[in-house]
């Protein structure tokens, strides 16, 4: 049995609960787990202040409410699983190594920023930066999956190294921004600049895309690992298309201003 | 990559002889610039004054700057960090389609013009406004003229400056930084400064709703913000230290008239490059100075019990990672 | 008013060498032979230093907060100082912020720190930032060898009026000396060139050299009387095969006083990054055979920090060889920085010759009168990893582990695995306080004597000399102790030293049509107003001749 979470009242300012995490509470009693210090603003509080605490020891941890103001949730955690039923705040999962999150609402800033392992999905929309570096750092998402139902924000998969990162619904600017390995599939498509200043790795679109002018067409292909990353994303039932009788991909090498080692696929249907 | 190449003004009034406005109109809004710092200038480097110099004016709109340009590029609005983008490829010899070029608003025979000149600089210096740093895009566009900047020194020697808004905004900028290691978007809740601009920027902040007070010296977001942060403003109390009724004075709970800086009160403002200069005013002025108001906060604060139980000792956010 | 009884004492300005003996401190921060009543420190046991002094470093001014701006990822992972009701908040680091830049200094037992680059332009705000390091007290250097009114000058053969101008911008600036980064690069650099050789003409002047600068500049600084003599950064920095520009700008010195700043940089063979070796020995000879001149390392330590110098040039190299982080300010008439973040690495040839060569100097150089603890900081490595230096030092034990992560092929452009030598504490005393002090010529720093200043750590004595040497028990300063038990205790203001050399009041007029050229600024606004130091304390001039 997992350990629940209720929010009792909304924070009115923002809620640092770091503490929220397998790795911290997992070997806690509820008592303690009571007592565990939240930083709302700048007071410091017991959780119970905010969460009514109930459940069995455990590593799997559900919460019910709406924390859109509650951030980093699941930071750093290296095992068990999060369930969010209802909005998250900011920095859901960042620095993860390991264990799962599901959180069926919406998400905001910094999903899996920096992550290392591990597995995020969000039924709702994200916000910006999805997987990726925070300001200064060379490097994002080390590895890990992060899908995201609907909508994403801002440069999605910023300087990602590894991994992989689904948008099922319709993501804005700067998707893959300085990327330097790993995939990131849009099922629907992106606003603009996708791609800028990527040094590698892999952006697979099944909607068109407006590119940058730094891109060059290199030729109309289905790469064999379209169809090893279509069967490893069914399992969350989603579907990339590879058979050349259903279309092709038109790939894309940019960004010329940098190393133009990075690729982009765009899917035709035939 | 990354990082920022650039000079005092002093540098550009000595040695510019290729001068470039990105998205910016000085004529207008800095107008003494052209002839203290840049283009009018005469120098033991350029004896010819403005002959001697080259001046490119990029800008979506013909604005009154242009006329003082040698060559003003108009371009299509949104296409700044595009066009960034080609340039920053084309100086490294790599291939970009006419047709894509032309999307940008410029012909091939205009940008390859463009980087013949640059790389035949003996100095070249770019200043970036709002045009392009407050536009789609927004930092990415001025990161990108940053980095073009910097790889442009593979070539020649080359430099790029943002010009600063009004105010003491480089002032602030230049304190932040020693006091907190970090420019602005910064967050002291945990007792110690983080930073996330997004996050803990004050636009962001308060279209969020994420603050419960706000004290604001020296600005006035009510004229210029998005209506869900001037909404905000209006809901919480904010305090406002300004020597003018100004649109957030309006709004605010409690509005302190203070000597006007520089005009009746001393202090340091910093220049856009950083260079500090002495105010030194002029008037006397019956209020008290922002430092004054804010010295004597700081001291009923002080009387106060400290904002934590005794002992208690925030924790940083554990820096893993 | 402090008594400090039963501490084993190290006092090498008064020959004094581990001896057990009371320390008496009066209320004006001073030693005196005796007090009554006030506080007693029981140091039994405990090993007694003259507070740490720092000849060479970055702390303060647009080039590190330049730094700081650049490197926010390392503020990040960093050790945060928390705000307490004594205490600012702040961050350590590569680059720290000025609050902590004091608290970490005092946390391990330095007391004085001379920040060595400041360009007259922004001595305002070099002075502001100063103002906002704690603890410690405090001098600064003023950029000279490139300033293109001095250059002209010395072009022109006016070495008079030159010295009347350098005396005018050291009081503009309101310093305690003059820095010279390699002289007539910068200005070069200024243009995308470097000037690598003392005796060619600089980018744009017909006669002057390098070396001229060099010999001129120091001549100035002796006959000005400037209590620290001309603060050198020799041409070339960095670049394999520099020890020739090295010797010979020594040799340029013509037998005057000077203080070589981070000698490390500039003392290596080879023809090219992968022949790069050490020749530390050749280095080491020179200040063997010559006793007037000092130097600080320059040491590097193995790991992550940002590069800050006013050496453009190569600050432009290391940019191309990293693909790093780049910053660049060039300062007008003045000087210029670049700053770089890089990371030191045993495995890299050229690193690991760079390391060697640090300690090589320290250990090779016989009297530790003369070279002194630094690590250039942030350039070779922070200031709070001092203690990791000061152990490879006192134990060639430690030196013989590390020389283990250093590749075979590597070791043999180095001569530190056949050095055996091991620093007492007594040395260790002179090359962290007393010799850094005197060369700065504060009299009654690092010193434990009657009416010095009574700035001093007291360490718990430990066979780990890590241990003991970043974790003091006690550090006092002025008298007051500012750290216990490894907590910041007090966080009093420390002074800012400057001088005031004599200059010819014409000085001001002759100044006035040059600077409208050269500037951007009035005359009026560019000199700082002494007022606006706080707590400053003016120390004399004496011509060298009148000594
Ligand atoms: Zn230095």
């Amino acid at each position: 049995m997992p350990i629940t979470f209720h929010l009792k009242r909304p924070p009115t300012v923002p809620l640092e609960a770091e503490v929220l995490s397998p790795d911290v509470v997992g070997s806690l009693t509820n008592s303690e787990i009571r007592s565990l210090t939240v930083y709302h603003g700048k007071r410091q509080l017991p959780l119970s202040e905010f969460f009514d605490v109930e459940g069995e020891q455990s590593d799997d941890l559900v919460f019910h409410g709406a924390l859109n103001k509650v951030r980093w949730v699941g930071r750093a955690m290296s095992r068990g699983s999060i369930t969010v039923h209802g909005d998250v705040g900011m920095h859901l999962g960042a620095h993860m190594s390991g264990g799962r999150i599901e959180v069926h609402g919406n998400a905001s800033d910094w999903v899996g920023g920096e992550m290392k392992k591990g597995l995020i999905h969000v039924h709702g929309n994200a916000g910006g930066q999805v997987g990726a570096a925070y300001r200064g750092s060379n490097i994002g998402m080390k590895d890990g999956v992060i899908l995201v139902d609907g909508s994403a924000g801002l440069e999605v998969g910023m300087r990602m190294r590894r991994g992989t990162i689904v948008i099922g619904g319709p993501a804005r600017d700067f998707v893959g921004l300085q990327m330097k390995g790993g995939t990131i599939v849009l099922l629907s498509g992106a606003e603009i600049r996708t791609g800028a200043w990527m040094n590698r790795g892999t952006i697979i679109s099944l909607q068109p895309l407006q590119l940058m002018p730094t891109f060059a067409c290199s030729g109309v292909q289905n790469p064999v690992f379209v169809n090893l990353y279509s069967r490893f994303l069914q399992s969350w039932g989603i579907h990339l298309p590879f058979a050349a009788s259903e279309g092709v991909y038109r790939q894309y090498r940019g960004d010329l201003a940098v190393s133009a080692k990075g690729e982009i696929l765009i899917w035709q249907p035939a | 990559m990354g990082g920022k190449v650039t000079c005092t003004l002093g540098e550009v009034k000595q040695r510019a002889d290729f001068i470039i406005y990105w998205g910016g109109n000085p004529a207008e809004c800095h107008p003494r610039h052209f002839t203290k710092y840049t283009i009018m200038q005469k120098s033991r480097f350029l004896p010819r004054g403005r002959k001697d110099r080259t001046m490119v004016l990029v800008d979506i709109r013909e604005t009154k700057s242009a006329k003082a340009a040698d060559i003003f590029l108009q371009i299509r609005p949104g296409k700044d960090f595009e066009l960034i983008t080609i340039l920053r490829a084309l100086i490294k010899g790599q291939p970009v389609a006419d047709e894509q070029i032309a999307e940008t608003g410029l012909s091939r025979a205009v940008v390859d013009d463009l980087i013949a000149r640059m790389k035949r600089a003996k100095f070249g210096c770019m200043f970036f406004g709002m045009g392009l740093s407050m536009t789609r895009g927004k930092h990415m566009n001025s990161a990108a003229l940053l980095c073009l900047a910097a790889e442009m020194n593979a070539f020649t020697k080359f430099v790029a400056m943002p010009m600063r808004g009004h105010g003491n905004v480089t002032g602030a900028d230049v304190i932040m930084r020693w006091q907190t290691g970090f420019p602005f978007g910064i967050s002291f809740n945990r007792g110690y400064p983080r930073y996330n601009p997004g996050e803990f920027s004050t636009v962001d902040v308060l279209v969020r709703g994420d603050c419960d007070a706000a004290f604001i010296i020296g600005a006035d977001p009510g004229a210029t913000m998005p209506q869900p942060a001037i909404d905000h403003l209006a809901r919480i109390p904010t305090i406002v230290l300004d020597p003018h009724v100004t649109h957030t004075s309006r709004i605010a709970r409690v509005h302190i008239t203070t000597a006007p800086q520089g005009i009746a009160a001393p202090g340091t403002a910093y220049r856009m490059d950083e260079l500090p200069m002495p105010l030194k005013p002029a008037l006397k002025s019956p209020y008290p100075s922002d430092e004054e108001v804010v010295r004597r906060i700081n001291e009923a604060i002080a009387r106060k019990p400290f904002w934590l139980p005794d002992g208690r000792q925030p924790q940083m956010v554990a820096t893993l990672g | 008013m402090i008594r400090i009884t039963g501490g084993k004492v190290y006092d090498p300005a008064n020959g004094i060498d581990g001896e057990i003996k009371d320390l008496c401190i009066d209320d004006h921060g001073k030693f005196v032979a005796s007090v009554s009543g006030g506080r007693t420190i029981d140091a039994t046991g405990m090993i007694i230093f003259p507070g740490g002094v720092d000849v060479h470093t970055h702390v303060a001014g647009g080039a590190i907060n330049f730094a700081r701006a650049m490197t926010p990822e390392d503020h990040r992972r960093t050790q945060a100082f928390m705000r307490t009701k004594t205490r600012r908040s702040g961050l350590g680091g590569m680059a720290p912020t000025t609050f902590a830049t004091g608290y970490l200094y005092a946390g391990m037992g330095w007391t004085t720190v001379n920040e060595a680059a400041v360009p007259v332009l922004s001595a305002r705000h070099t002075h502001e930032e100063l103002a906002d390091i704690p603890i410690v007290d405090k001098a600064s250097l003023t950029l000279m060898a490139n300033n293109e009114i001095m250059l002209d000058l010395l072009e022109q053969g006016e070495f008079e009026r030159a010295k009347q101008v350098v005396a005018w911008y050291l009081w503009a600036a309101k310093s305690y000396g003059i820095k010279a980064v390699s002289p007539g690069g910068v200005a070069a650099w200024k243009w995308g060139k470097d000037a690598k050789q003392l005796t060619s003409p600089i980018a744009g002047y017909d006669k002057l050299t390098p070396g001229d600068i060099v010999t001129q500049l120091a001549r100035i600084c002796d006959e000005m009387g400037l209590p620290h003599p001309m603060h050198l950064h020799c041409n070339n920095l960095g670049a394999p095969g520099n020890i020739a520009t090295t010797l010979d700008t020594l040799k340029h010195l013509e037998g005057r006083r000077a203080h070589i700043a981070h000698s490390q940089y500039h003392a290596y063979g080879g023809d090219g990054w992968d022949t790069m070796r050490s020749e530390t020995t050749q280095l080491a000879e020179y200040f063997n055979t010559h006793p007037g001149i000092t130097t600080d390392a320059g040491a590097v330590v193995f790991g992550d920090t940002v590069t800050i110098t006013a050496d453009g040039p190569w600050q432009h190299l290391l940019y191309k060889l990293t693909g790093r982080k780049w910053g660049n300010l060039d300062v007008e008439n003045e000087t210029g920085c670049g700053i770089v973040p890089y990371t030191y690495r045993p495995s890299n040839l050229v690193n690991a010759v760079q390391w060697a060569c640090g300690l090589e100097l320290l250990l090779l150089i016989r009297d530790p009168w003369q070279v002194f603890l630094s690590t250039d900081h942030p350039n070779g490595g922070c200031f709070w990893r001092y203690p990791e230096i000061i152990q490879l030092l006192m134990n060639a034990d430690v030196r013989k582990e590390c020389l283990q992560k250093i590749p075979d092929r590597i070791k043999s452009s180095m001569v530190l695995p056949e050095i055996t030598r091991e620093y007492t504490l007594s040395e260790i005393a002179v090359a962290m306080s007393a010799g850094p002090a005197r060369a700065l010529g504060l009299k009654e720093k690092g010193n434990l004597g009657l009416g010095c200043d009574a700035d001093l750590v007291i360490y718990e004595s430990d066979p780990d000399v890590l241990k003991m040497f970043g974790h003091p028990r006690y550090v006092i300063k002025a008298g007051e102790v500012v750290i216990e038990d490894g907590d910041i205790r007090e966080a009093p203001q420390g002074k800012e030293f400057l001088v005031k050399p004599a200059y010819d009041p014409a000085t001001d007029e002759f100044m006035r049509p040059l600077f409208e050229d050269h500037y951007t600024m009035s005359f009026e606004n560019y000199p700082v107003e002494f007022e606006r130091l706080e707590h400053p304390e003016l120390r004399d001039c004496i011509p060298v001749t009148e000594r």
